[in-house]
């Protein structure tokens, strides 16, 4: 090869490489990714003690992967060619029929599961106010019909046979049944990881018999469209970007319902922030889903004009918000703890608040991995 | 630091190329060097300090050796090369294997001596054995000493090959230390190695790897026969793309520097024996130990039992060296024993077999080394043997197994492609001026592919920490 082509290559090489670094110098950091729905790292500050730990090096290195200049095409384009390589999931997410995106759901830690019942047993044993417990099947479940063909998928159906039996002082609602017999309705998101407000309104009617309400008829609510382009956690942990997106619906008004998400300030001081059943900023944003009650909060009281209803806690996890609005008719209060942010004693709040019932609902994929069920026995 | 990164790729490489090149030909060394202990502090910021020591032991012993040899006292010169060679061993002895010995002895109830719980500094096994090539060089004639000590810490740290390979004898490389050329014509085909290293390395292995995981982490019980076998030979595949990968990225990188090292794999799994197997797969290794260790035993000019015995030897070392563990010396010693068989007659009967044979017997005793290799606990490489052998009653195969093998088809078709030497020969085939034309594009598609790879990368391991 001539000593010009050489100098070619060479400089073709040294441009690509030169390209990105000038690139990424020069772009500026940018602090959140709407895609991937979390904060990106930023450029760590070096001391002796973190340079001499390897702390900065680390620091430094998810720095540059996560502000890479165009770091989300580059995802993009890492799912495709795993797709046209044969691959049926990228990120532990499978590919399946029908436009949907599925997480993979392997057999959890068992110890973890045990202790998690234990704690809710206890629970249950230490109040003296009803209590319904459940687990949400979710889409590897229902939908295993999508997955691609042999793709591992432990059961979830066998964490729910345990945890019925693991908390008998509880009444269990099966919630499986609801969501099987639909199964071919759109009752989950397709890119997300929840249940659609439809897939809420059937675990509504299963939860009916446990916490003694009638069901108002779906067909007596009328649909609200909130938005057809909506993208789920889901779709962004995939990498995935050739699905189409999802639509997400409302049916119950909200006329009357008021919203309190309670909270400390950095000072410790409670703070009361009004919220909505359906905060509607959210569809301007990608994390469309936290219309629902406005996303996380660490308790959140919603207050219906039903005042000779019942008082209901929910210790819960996010597919909780958009079941909220249909259980508004027939309680009085819906108070919704979340473990995650939540420190004090569940018990003295159902003392202090004059709670009638308490449901424990999580989703089966949330409650074999979540580690701070530890709280509601506290 | 690691090749396959962001940070080197788009950070390092760039800023380190340009002050290379803008640097006045006499201060490249100096300026190498403080790149190389950047690169190695990165990684190891604290365990700096033994590379020091060793630059520093191996400098004076060189110096010592060339003294004695010159006043005409072998006597003296072969002292001090046995204490270089000493001071390189303790010093590896220290780091890798105390803890491993500590814990065997505790396991026979002797409890003299404490675990230290030190992890192992990167690339310890890789540069102590360059540094002890250097005063045995110079012993031997073989090299210059050298008196320069940036040009000598330029020599043991050289980045490009500091932290898995190709290992460099002195003698090979003390030349280029001192004076070599730069080209274009050097760096285009530095570009060419280096980017198919990183396409080996990212686009393959981590991919295989992927794979290999799946089966390594599968419970006893659920792993079938085609499972297990499927899963050795993801782990056959990844583990020679990341290491040939890893070998030619250095390969490129040197020579965009000016330097010219070994090949370091030669498409091992074409070979028709253990024999040619071990002669293409690590060859820097190989050769390390036969200049160093084996043909010092005596080579191939001994008895028959004293030869059997020179490879039991060798092979243990071999197999000890890559890494602190039962398993590893297991592993050196099932191929001293082939190669012990092959050559006291299985050589000459597979010299009358028909080839395809000879590559199912290589392939398949190669295939059950790399389980020994990669299983490091007995009772669950005892249980993975078994299942590859339809003995651990997981049956022959499930969906899960279809799942994985459809999945990676494509992936495993590649790879099998890629490890042999097809593409390359296709490749000269093509007239040159389509060489120019695909080139460019290649060498394009396996950066951008790699960096879409890297930006997302869930899976990026580093094989080598345990060497």
């Amino acid at each position: 090869m001539s000593k010009k082509y050489c100098i070619f290559i060479t400089a073709l090489f040294c441009a690509f490489i030169g390209v990105f670094l000038v690139a990424n110098a020069v772009a500026p950091d940018r602090t959140f990714s709407e895609m991937e729905n979390r904060n990106l790292e930023q450029l760590p500050t070096p001391s002796v003690k973190t340079l001499l730990s390897g702390e900065f090096m680390k620091d430094f290195e998810t720095y540059t992967t996560d502000q890479f200049v165009a770091r989300d095409s580059w995802i993009g384009l890492k799912s495709a060619t795993e797709r046209a390589l044969g691959k049926q999931e990228n990120n532990g997410v499978y590919f399946c029929d029908q436009n949907t995106l599925i997480t993979r759901f392997d057999q959890p830690d068992s110890q973890k599961v045990t202790d998690n019942l234990n704690y809710v047993n206890n629970f249950v044993e230490n109040v003296d106010i009803p209590v319904t417990f459940s687990l949400v099947p979710t889409q590897a479940c229902i939908w295993a019909d999508r997955l691609p063909e042999g793709a591992p998928n432990a059961s979830q159906t066998d964490i729910l046979t345990q945890a019925q039996a693991a908390v008998p002082g509880a009444t269990w609602a099966d919630l499986y049944t609801p969501l099987w017999e639909h199964k071919d309705e759109g009752i989950f998101y397709r890119t997300d990881h929840h249940w659609t407000s439809l897939g809420a309104y059937y675990c509504y009617t299963g939860l009916a018999q446990a916490l003694g309400y009638e069901p108002v008829r779906l067909d007596s609510y009328t649909e609200t469209i909130r938005s057809t382009e909506f993208y789920g956690t889901v779709f962004s942990s995939s990498g995935v970007r050739w699905v189409s997106p999802d639509t997400i619906s409302t049916y119950v008004p909200d006329t009357g319902i008021t919203v309190v998400s309670h909270t400390y300030d950095n000072k410790g001081n409670p703070v009361e922030e009004p919220r909505s059943l359906y905060v509607e900023s959210f569809l301007n944003v990608k994390d469309k889903y936290s219309m629902f009650l406005g996303g996380n909060q660490s308790l959140g009281v919603v207050t219906t004009p039903n005042t000779d209803k019942p008082k209901l806690l929910i210790i819960r996890d996010s597919y909780t918000d958009s079941l909220v609005p249909f259980l508004t008719p027939h309680f009085s209060e819906i108070h919704l703890i979340d473990l995650r942010y939540y420190k004090l004693s569940i018990q003295e709040y159902i003392q202090q608040n004059d709670i009638d019932q308490a449901l424990v609902l999580y989703s089966v994929p949330n409650f074999v991995t979540d580690s701070n069920l530890l709280w509601v026995a506290r | 630091m690691v090749f396959s990164s962001l940070y080197f790729l788009f950070l390092y490489l760039p800023v380190v190329l340009l002050l290379y090149y803008i640097t006045p030909l006499k201060w490249r060394n100096l300026l190498l060097l403080v790149a190389n202990l950047i690169f190695y502090a990165w990684g190891e910021p604290v365990y700096i300090l033994i590379m020091f020591v060793s630059i520093a032991i191996d400098y004076t012993h060189g110096m010592l050796v060339e003294a004695n040899k010159r006043k005409g006292n072998d006597r003296g010169a072969r002292l001090a090369v046995a204490s270089s060679v000493v001071c390189n061993l303790a010093l590896l002895f220290f780091f890798k294997y105390w803890d491993f010995i500590a814990g065997s002895l505790e396991a026979i109830g002797l409890t003299f001596m404490p675990k230290l719980g030190l992890s192992l500094p990167i690339g310890i096994s890789f540069y102590t054995f360059q540094t002890m090539s250097y005063t045995i060089d110079v012993y031997r004639g073989d090299a210059k000493v050298q008196r320069n000590i940036i040009n000598f810490g330029t020599f043991v740290t050289l980045f490009p090959q500091l932290i898995a390979g190709p290992i460099i004898k002195y003698k090979d490389l003390g030349d280029q230390i001192d004076y070599r050329k730069h080209s274009p014509e050097m760096f285009a085909s530095g570009v060419q190695v280096f980017v198919v290293g990183l396409a080996k390395k990212v686009l393959l292995a981590n991919n295989l790897g992927m794979l290999w995981d799946v089966y390594k982490a599968l419970p006893t019980g659920e792993l079938t026969v085609a499972g297990a076998w499927l899963g050795v030979l993801a782990f056959s595949l990844q583990l020679y793309f990341d290491f040939s990968g890893y070998s030619d990225m250095a390969v490129g990188l040197g020579r965009m520097l000016g330097f010219e090292f070994m090949r370091n794999f030669n498409y091992p799994y074409i070979s028709k024996s253990i024999t040619e197997f071990w002669r293409r797969w690590h060859i820097s290794l190989g050769t390390w130990f036969r200049e160093y260790m084996y043909i010092p035993l005596g080579g191939n000019r001994v008895s028959k039992p004293r030869l059997f015995f020179n490879l039991l030897i060798v092979w243990a070392a071999t197999g000890i060296w890559h890494g602190a563990s039962w398993n590893f010396l297991l592993w050196g010693l099932y191929f001293a024993a082939l190669l012990i068989l092959e050559k006291a007659f299985l050589g000459k009967i597979l010299q009358k077999l028909p080839a395809v044979l000879c590559h199912i017997y290589t392939l398949f005793f190669v295939l059950v080394s790399w389980a020994i290799f990669a299983v490091e606990d007995f009772g669950q490489l005892g249980a993975y043997l078994k299942a590859m052998f339809g003995m651990a009653g997981g049956g022959l195969t499930n969906d899960n197994v279809w799942y994985y093998f459809s999945s990676y088809l494509p992936m495993l078709i590649i790879g099998g492609v890629a490890a042999t030497p097809l593409a390359v020969k296709l490749w000269g085939k093509l007239p040159e001026k389509a060489v120019k034309l695909v080139l460019p594009v290649l060498l394009l598609a396996g950066l951008i592919f790699s960096t879409a790879y890297l930006v997302d990368a869930t899976y990026n391991p580093f094989l080598y920490f345990r060497f």
